[in-house]
């Protein structure tokens, strides 16, 4: 297969720490080598779909909307009533056909961008753009968003400490100018991470 | 006013002394000064002039409601106009100035205004529209246009730079539990009870330092800090130099924090201020109160200022603000300040308006009792007080005092903006003599002063209970009030028959006569009242001078106060700049830029980008020497010879699967697609319900219940939002669902004789791009030489044998090298907008120019498109007479009867000789055309082409260059029967 080029590649490498001196209060990185499927269902194949996503990524169960569900093969983020999304390293095999009647997978792998943003001062950062409350209690690690970035929807997620974008491919970089740009004032490093399960997935 | 820095006392940091400039003049301060303060301490006492009489404006408060000492601070780009010197926090290097004056405020010619001043009561700018009296009566001026700009001149405030705002500015969200406004000893109690209680607290604080009146009692200080150090254990997020400017619905708080304002040399990375959205639970307003003056002859005057401005400059900036001090007041709030004075060194007369105080008179004082100030005598500097008594319902002069500072007192105005922005009435208290602020049917509580509490002991309580009510505990607040002995209303001192400028607005230069005479004119509504003074429109808001304003008013209708009315407070409270309210959406951010995965790729090949809604797409890539108008020509050129690669990833895609998904778009399109076989592609249009054109674009049948459709890039987002819009409204019982995969894919088209052979040699499969394999229209999946999986389409815009080729977007790089290598071989180019718009004009497609919401399918041609024998959206409507009359505007194309010339997009068609009104018809685009060798053009002309059978029509724009002669022709100009498209 030929080489990859994100969306991000050409501006994530700042080299140094830039903006405010001293340790960085924010670490934005590109996250790469992942594939996102869209897996849809019918009211009344709910269940049965949510069941099939969540063998696919090996969790208890597919989690519920505003939720995500980790598993030993992947990640289940509900983006909307009918509709999961199914994180996995990119190499993996398409899911198994479903039938139109159960439901429909659609591949948006290259569809999004995805930003891990980091650091004491990550929620600040994304709250001069995101109008979301995302204090501990209200926006906890598995909580899954649907929002509006600059006036862009995107898909916001909290996994342990970190926050995760993710952004239509082609805003991205428009965007993340934005962030870089506005996190200057809490000092920034950024850079790109390859894509790996999260520790503490049911493995 | 004799103002001097004392050797001790205040809250300013001796040890860091401050260099600022004021007029050129080099002055020092004290870090913890505001530049009132400095300058004061500085004894400058003209500070500014006034707006329409060029009166001189010395400092009369040490807050926002600043009305005197109006300055511009900064150079530059970052001049800032209208700054209150009282809220300016005093910097190393900070470059201030006076302002609408000239020379300087010290010695303004413009004071020459004042002795006009019977010419410019309130009105005259209306009344200057009425036409020189006896020349122009009743017919109106016209000499306004040339005295405009002389008024316009003369009065004002401060200019702004003309230069780019070279600052940052960010917007932010905060949420929390109850937001508390006011960091005084209300406010700082209302935070610390809501954190101990364990809610999430946000203390906003206007000051650079927390406290509010107990940053003016060096008494308070060990209360003053150990309450803040507690608000700061318990959690509360303090947030100073931050304005809540405005309360909006669902308890959403508008705050402007001043990050950087205060800094000699702020860090690049910085931004000046932040622009804050908090939602609270709740919100609790300790916003203070605000003192009141009273009007009388020369209240403006330098050296006039409220009483307990007097104890702030004294007791937290360490400064004595006159040498002999008259204090006159209405009630108790004024006597400690005087008792302070007095201590300090000056020598103190109170002059009380009631007959006795209520408190007991401090040591050193004297008292005059029933005298109410009635003129203060000098110019630029206060020399004497003529004080007046009460003679029946009137006054009657009562001698004089000398002295240097008048410190007046003529109540409190509890802050009830904010409660006001929520539709709060405010409700007049006849003993208190101020408006509070009546119930609101939100969370918003009102604490302290800003509830009419008016003693220290109770703004503390206030707080404490005002924070269990919103925590929704059950509280018992203190009444308002407090003071032993009532106030005595006083708003304003005259005597009969003697003219004074006794101003009501000062930063306006509305008087009391102004007040008067709006009366007289009819204008006795308080709206109107408002709107023909320009009373409390300053940028102050009425902070200082609407209550006495409206008791003026209501006693030339001989009502009380109340029945007259009060305005509105709106936001916001103080003013707030533009690049505030802008934030990050600036410049190249103004919207968001969309990129195609190609777009760095087609930057390197040296691509000239151009807006395609919020796409950046490649307009034409120009060869060394080459200019627009060379590379378009010699583009569309090579893909009619030999093969052209152009980006079209910006076009816009939809998956639409489920197995209703064929009967979804056949509702949708006005053609069938029931039908459509997998592996193939269709030509769709789509109307709107009214019956007009809304999109077009060619859709994929990629699998049974799996479809690919494509709209027009502009379109995309509009034709998304449509689709799901039929889906969850109209026909919920489809199992369809709708994804943009805009982004999902690079797309590229292959256009040109050789554009098989192109494609073939990046293929792994040659032959799948047979003609046998991939016959026009057909749709298949394909993989690249390097294992990249994509689809092809057999689909042209350009009319040329043509395929799109799309694959995942993070491989379009990979892809468009493979091709790019390829077309090289053929001599190939890559083309861009403007070369793909010649070769669509060529062959009389339509795009977003011709599809503008106006035309019907068969307006641009399409007719055959529209089913005869299915339901689809817009049906119904487009059958409407007037949509079928036989002469509305029709597609066609255009050419120059002279070929030599040219005609512009946007030009009127008419017929010859009858170049007026709408004409018959307009161009929608032109372009030369290398392939026939002349500029042609495609446009809307009535009864279309037919109808014009040789018949010449006249191409007509007026505004741009000459009529023209043009040919109305078919719109397909180029290889009318397609044989090039399906060889």
């Amino acid at each position: 297969m030929a080489d990859q080029v994100t969306a991000l590649r050409a501006y994530h490498d700042l080299g140094e720490k830039a903006g405010r001196p001293g340790p960085a209060g924010v670490t934005l990185r590109e996250v790469s080598g992942f594939s996102l499927t869209q897996i849809a269902c019918w009211p009344e194949t709910l269940t049965e779909v949510g069941a099939m996503a969540a063998q696919v990524a090996e969790c208890t169960e597919a989690p519920a909307p505003g939720q995500l569900a980790s598993g030993a093969q992947g990640m289940l983020l509900r983006v909307e009533p009918l509709k999961w999304w199914l994180i996995r390293e990119a190499d993996r095999q398409p899911i198994a056909d479903m039938a139109a009647e159960v439901g429909a997978a659609l591949d948006l792998s290259s569809a999004r961008t995805w930003v891990r943003v980091e650091g004491e001062d990550a929620s600040m950062l994304l709250n001069h753009f995101l109008p979301l409350d995302l204090r501990p209690q209200a926006f906890p690690p598995g909580s899954v968003a649907s929002t509006a970035f600059h006036h862009v929807g995107i898909t916001l997620w909290r996994s342990g400490e970190a926050f995760e974008l993710a952004l239509p491919r082609s805003f991205a970089a428009s965007l993340w100018e934005l962030l870089v740009d506005s996190a200057q004032q809490y000092g920034v490093v950024t850079g790109e991470v390859a894509y790996e399960l999260e520790e503490g997935s049911e493995k | 006013m004799t103002a001097r820095r004392l050797d001790q006392g205040g809250r300013i940091d001796r040890a860091t002394p401050l260099t600022f400039r004021w007029d050129g003049k080099e002055l020092t301060g004290y870090a913890g000064d505001t530049l009132a303060s400095a300058l004061m301490a500085n004894g400058e006492r003209v500070l500014g002039r006034s707006f329409k009489y060029h009166r001189p404006r010395g400092i009369m408060s040490a807050g926002v409601e600043e009305s005197g000492a109006i300055v511009s601070v900064g150079q530059g780009a970052r001049q800032e106009p209208n700054v209150k010197a009282t809220m300016q926090e005093l910097y190393e290097g900070l470059e201030t100035r006076g302002q609408n004056a000239w020379p300087n405020v010290r010695r303004d010619l413009g004071a020459v205004n004042g002795l006009f001043g019977r010419f410019l009561a309130a009105g005259f700018y209306y009344k200057t529209f009425m036409g020189v009296p006896l020349f122009e009566w009743g017919r109106g001026t016209g000499l306004w246009m040339k005295y405009e700009t002389l008024i316009r001149k003369a009065a004002g405030m401060g200019r702004a730079s003309r230069e780019a705002d070279p600052d940052q500015y960010d917007h932010a969200h905060a949420f929390c539990d109850v937001l508390v406004v006011g960091g005084g000893p209300a406010g700082l109690r209302a935070a610390l009870t809501a954190a101990e209680a364990g809610r999430d607290v946000i203390l906003v604080e206007q000051d650079f330092e927390l406290g509010g009146d107990l940053l003016n009692d060096p008494a308070g200080e060990a209360e003053r800090g150990a309450l803040v150090r507690s608000v700061e254990r318990a959690g509360v997020r303090v947030m100073t130099r931050t304005t809540a400017f405005g309360l909006y619905d669902m308890g959403v708080a508008g705050l402007v924090e001043r990050v950087s304002d205060h800094l000699s040399a702020p860090a690049a990375y910085l931004p000046r201020q932040r622009f804050w959205t908090v939602r609270a639970g709740a919100t609790v307003l300790a916003t203070g109160a605000l003192e009141r003056s009273v009007a009388f002859g020369g209240n403006d005057r330098p050296g006039v200022m409220t009483a307990n401005s007097g104890r702030s400059y004294l007791n937290r900036y360490g400064i004595l603000p006159g040498e002999r001090i008259v204090v006159a007041t209405t009630n108790d709030s004024a006597y400690v300040t005087a008792g302070e004075l007095a201590a300090a060194g000056a020598e103190v007369t109170i002059a009380e308006a009631r007959n006795a105080p209520g408190c007991e008179l401090p040591a050193g004082v004297t008292l005059r009792t029933g005298v109410a100030p009635l003129k203060a005598e000098g110019r630029s500097k206060l020399r004497a007080l003529r004080l007046a008594r009460p003679n029946g319902a009137g006054w009657q002069a009562a001698g004089r005092e000398a002295c240097d500072l008048l410190l007046v007192s003529g109540g409190w105005s509890p802050v009830v903006n904010l409660a006001s922005h929520r539709g709060v009435k405010p409700e007049w208290d006849a003993e208190l003599a101020c408006f509070l602020a009546g119930d609101c049917d939100e969370p918003v509580y009102m604490a302290g002063s800003a509830a009419g509490v008016w003693t220290r002991e109770a703004c503390e309580t206030s707080g404490v209970e005002v924070a269990k009510r919103a925590m929704g505990l059950a509280s018992n607040p203190p009444a308002a009030g407090g003071w032993t002995a009532p106030i005595r209303p006083l708003y304003e001192v005259r005597l009969p028959g003697r003219k004074a400028k006794a101003f009501v607005d000062p930063q306006h230069d509305v008087t009391c006569s102004d007040v008067r005479l709006a009366h007289q004119e009819g204008f006795v509504s308080v709206e109107h009242l408002k709107r023909y003074t320009t009373l409390g429109m300053a940028t102050d808001q009425g902070k200082m001078g609407n209550i006495i304003g409206l008791a003026l008013m209501a006693e030339a209708l001989g009502k009380e106060i109340p029945a007259v009315g009060t305005t509105r407070f709106r936001p916001p409270y103080t003013p707030v700049a533009i690049g505030a309210l802008a934030g990050r959406n600036v410049h190249g951010h103004f919207k968001p830029l969309r990129r195609t995965p190609l777009h760095d790729w087609n930057l390197r090949q040296g691509a000239t980008m151009t807006d395609a809604g919020l796409w950046h797409r490649p307009w034409y890539f120009a060869g060394p020497g080459e200019t627009l108008g060379d590379a378009y020509v010699r583009e569309a050129a090579t893909v009619r010879q030999t093969v052209g690669i152009c980006d079209v990833s910006s076009l816009g895609k939809i998956a639409v699967q489920g197995p209703d998904a064929a009967e979804f778009l056949n509702r949708v399109y006005t053609n069938g697609f029931a039908k459509l076989a997998i592996g193939k592609a269709r030509y769709g249009i789509m109307l709107r319900d009214d019956g007009m054109v809304m999109d077009d674009g060619t859709t994929w049948r990629i699998g049974e219940a799996d479809f690919l459709m494509t709209t027009t890039t502009t379109n995309a987002g509009r034709v998304m939002v449509w689709l799901e819009e039929l889906l969850q409204l109209r026909w919920p019982e489809l199992k369809v669902h709708v994804t943009s995969v805009t982004d999902q894919w690079a797309g590229v088209s292959v256009a040109g004789p050789k554009s098989r052979a192109v494609v073939a040699a990046c293929l792994r499969d040659p032959d799948s791009v047979s003609h046998e394999t991939l016959p026009f229209m057909g749709v298949a999946p394909v993989v690249l030489r390097d294992g990249t999986e994509g689809l092809i389409a057999r689909i042209s815009f350009s009319g040329e044998l043509a395929f799109e080729l799309y694959v995942p977007g993070n491989y379009g790089e990979a892809m468009m090298e493979q091709l790019w290598t390829a077309a090289a071989r053929h001599e190939g180019c890559l083309y861009g907008l403007e070369a793909l718009g010649t070769l669509r004009i060529e062959k009389g497609h339509v795009t977003g120019a011709e599809l503008d919401g106006r035309v019907t399918i068969r307006d641009a041609g399409l007719g055959g498109m529209a089913s005869t024998k299915k339901p689809y959206i817009g049906k119904a409507l487009q059958e409407r007479p007037e949509l079928q009359r036989p002469d509305r505007p029709r597609l066609v194309g255009i050419l120059p009867k002279d070929r030599s010339k040219t005609f512009n997009g946007g030009a009127l068609l008419c017929k010859p000789g009858a170049q007026s009104g709408f004409g018959e018809g307009w161009v929608t685009a032109v372009t030369h055309s290398p392939a026939l060798g002349h500029w042609i053009g495609l446009g809307y002309i009535s009864g279309g082409h037919d109808q014009w059978v040789g018949q010449l029509a006249i191409a007509a724009d007026p505004v741009r260059g000459e009529p023209v002669e043009v040919e109305i022709v078919s719109p397909h100009m180029f290889d009318p029967e397609g044989v090039r498209m399906h060889g």
